[in-house]
Formats: C-alpha cells, structure tokens, sequence
C-alpha cells in the first residue's frame, strides 16, 4: 500500500491540513486493492460456504464473518491509522462489500452443489 | 413443500460444471479478442496538451492553500487570463471539435468493433446453452427464495411443483453472466474488456453530457470556472502554532 500522505501521527480531525494533505493516486490506488482483497476473500468465502455445506442464514453469516475479517486486515495493515491511506474509515469497512455479495453467492452454489446434492 | 429432488450426478459432469468452466474461458478469450481489435487510438497533440492543462489546473486548486496569496494570483491568470490566459478558449472553437469527432470515422469503427466483441459471444453463448443445456435442473440455490423468483431461475423449466430454489440451466448461465464478473476483475486485471456494464453506462454519460465523447474545451471551461471560485487562504501563517502542537504533543 502507498501512503496517502506522509504525516503518519494521528491528528485532530478538524485539522485544515488533514483533509487536504491527500495523494488522490494513492488513495484510488489503495481503494483498488481493498477491492482486489474483497473480491477474492468473497469467492474464498463462498468456497468455504459450499464445501462445509451452509445453507440459508449461516452462509451469510459465513460472508460477514469473512467481509469482517477482511476490514479486520486492511485495518491492522493500515496499522489502526486508516486516516493515513484512505479519505474516510468507512471505505476500509464497506467498500466492495456489494459487488462481492455477487461473487460469493456464485460461488457458494456453485461449491454446494458440487459437493453436497448431488 | 416439495420434497427433495434426486439430481443425477451426470448432471454435474456433463452440465453444470463444464457450463462454468465455458463462461470462464469465453470471457478470457473475449478479453484477448477485443484486446487485439482495438486500435490504440492516435495520440492527439493538442487534445493531450489540453488534457495536461486541466490537470495542472486542478494540481493548483487542490493545493492552492500551500503556496502564498501572491503565488496563487500570479499562477491563476497564467490559467485564466482573458487575452492569452491557457484554459482561455476563445469562442467557437468548441463547436468545431466536436464536429471533427463525428466524422472521424476511426471512432465510430472502434466502438462498432467493442460493440460486436460483446454481442457475437453472448449470443453464441445463448444459443450453445440452450441447444444443449434446454430443460435440466442444474443447481439449487443454498438458501431459501420466495416464488416471486421463480420466473428468474426456472427460466426454461414450466413446472410450478418444483421447489424455487432449484435453477435450471438458462438461469444459471445469467447467474454466472453476473456473477463472474469479479473473478474475471481478478484474473484479468482492472479494465478488462468483461466489463461491458461500466463501459456502456460511461458512454451514455458522456452523449449525455453534450455530444460525443468528452468535449476538451468544455473541460477546460469548467475547469476555468472553479479556478475563478477558489477562495484563497494561506495555511502557512498557522504552522508554527501547529508545529509547536506537534511537538509538545511528541515531548509529553
């Protein structure tokens, strides 16, 4: 990951220099990883999801588990100071969140059929 | 309400597994395709030097609170300059590009070409599934979908005693016509030529926004516009009071 901005220490948010101090590339940059991580743990989770033969509720639970863990990871890889990489927190948690939900159905059924019905 | 349903495991060998594998591998292979088709577009030396004087103009609106009162003045009519300022654009010239781009027949050629590289292999792709996959039940959706759904995954099948969550064949091949699209985000890399969806919406986007493709000297008058908004305050008075923040904040 490319730091966004080179003052790491953490600061008040109503500071000027926070908020502006921002490399537009690296912040994208960094955005498209978190994707990349995301779309690859959904498809990871789905696997999961189908080779232990979840139905219903629990695979769900399965990928919020995983979508957790992930925002989880980028949080400690940003260190606790996801201010620094990102323009606002709730990117490192949300983001991505949707589109992986396509994937990881996808996949889920794909696995659990597989496996388990037939 | 209906009881389980007995799939035969040929099912899986010879129908939905193969049926996956085939939209993976279609879709690396349209990807190449378009990737040979399409021409890389001539660079245009002006249309580039344009494109490079946005962009420095937005570098100085981002930053425009680093750099003194005078220093800012000073860069903002080198940009904005009504006689020979650079995102200046005198009257009438934005017409003419625009009819350019229109008869270049160069671009209508290359969206022709995107255009049929998305069409021809899903129609072929259609037509495959359904000459050889028409009428199975193929999978079951691991959790429960209420009838309303029925006509999305039994597409192909007319039996209303089967159970919801089953999906035919049709439906599975729009399920993976969706649902691959992160895997194909992952394996072949960013803009790759799958995403038909975000390429179809920006093109709209910018007919839309006025004519064909973006129009530069509209660009640039934007980009003029917020320039003259910027309201200009220098931040550095205030770095010591912040450095000496910092700096207890350090020592304490």
């Amino acid at each position: 990951m490319a730091r966004a901005h080179d003052a790491a220490d953490a600061k008040k948010a109503d500071d000027p220099f926070d908020s502006l101090a921002l490399s537009a590339e690296n912040v994208q940059h960094n955005l498209r990883i978190a994707y990349y991580c995301r779309t690859f743990l959904s498809i990871v989770a789905g696997a999961i999801a189908g080779v232990l033969g979840l139905t219903g509720v629990y695979g769900f639970l399965c990928y919020f588990l995983v979508m957790l863990c992930a925002s989880a990871g980028l949080a400690a890889k940003t260190r606790f100071n996801t201010s620094a990489f990102f323009d606002s927190w709730h990117r490192v948690a949300f983001d991505g969140f949707l589109q992986g939900l396509m994937s990881f159905v996808l996949f889920w059924t794909l696995v659990y059929d597989i496996v388990h019905i037939f | 309400m209906a009881e389980e349903l007995v799939l035969d495991s040929a099912i899986r060998d010879w129908v939905l597994v193969p049926l996956s594998l085939v939209m993976v591998l279609i879709g690396v292979l349209r990807h190449f395709v378009s990737k040979c088709m399409s021409s890389q577009p001539e660079p245009d030396a002006k249309a580039l030097k344009e494109s490079q004087i946005v962009l420095r103009a937005r570098y100085l609106r981002a930053a425009a609170n680093y750099i003194p009162a005078k220093s800012f003045r000073m860069r903002k009519s080198y940009f904005n300059n009504e006689e020979n300022g650079l995102l200046h654009v005198p009257k009438g010239q934005g017409q003419n590009v625009q009819a350019q781009m229109l008869s270049d027949p160069n671009m209508a050629m290359d969206m022709m070409k995107k255009n049929l590289s998305m069409i021809i292999p899903q129609t072929l792709t259609f037509a495959w599934v359904n000459f050889f996959f028409s009428g199975f039940v193929t999978a079951k959706i691991p959790f429960p979908l209420t009838q309303r759904f029925r006509g999305m995954l039994q597409n192909g099948i007319d039996l209303s005693s089967v159970d919801v969550s089953y999906v035919s064949s049709r439906s599975w091949y729009f399920l993976n016509l969706f649902g691959l699209r992160g895997l194909f985000s992952l394996i072949l890399g960013e803009d790759n030529a799958t995403d038909d969806t975000q390429k179809l919406m920006q093109t709209q986007m910018a007919m839309q926004m006025g004519g064909f493709g973006a129009d530069p000297a509209k660009a640039l008058g934007a980009e003029k516009e917020g320039l003259d908004l910027v309201q200009h305050e220098w931040l550095l008075p205030q770095i010591e009071q912040r450095a000496a923040a910092v700096l207890s904040q350090i020592l304490a």
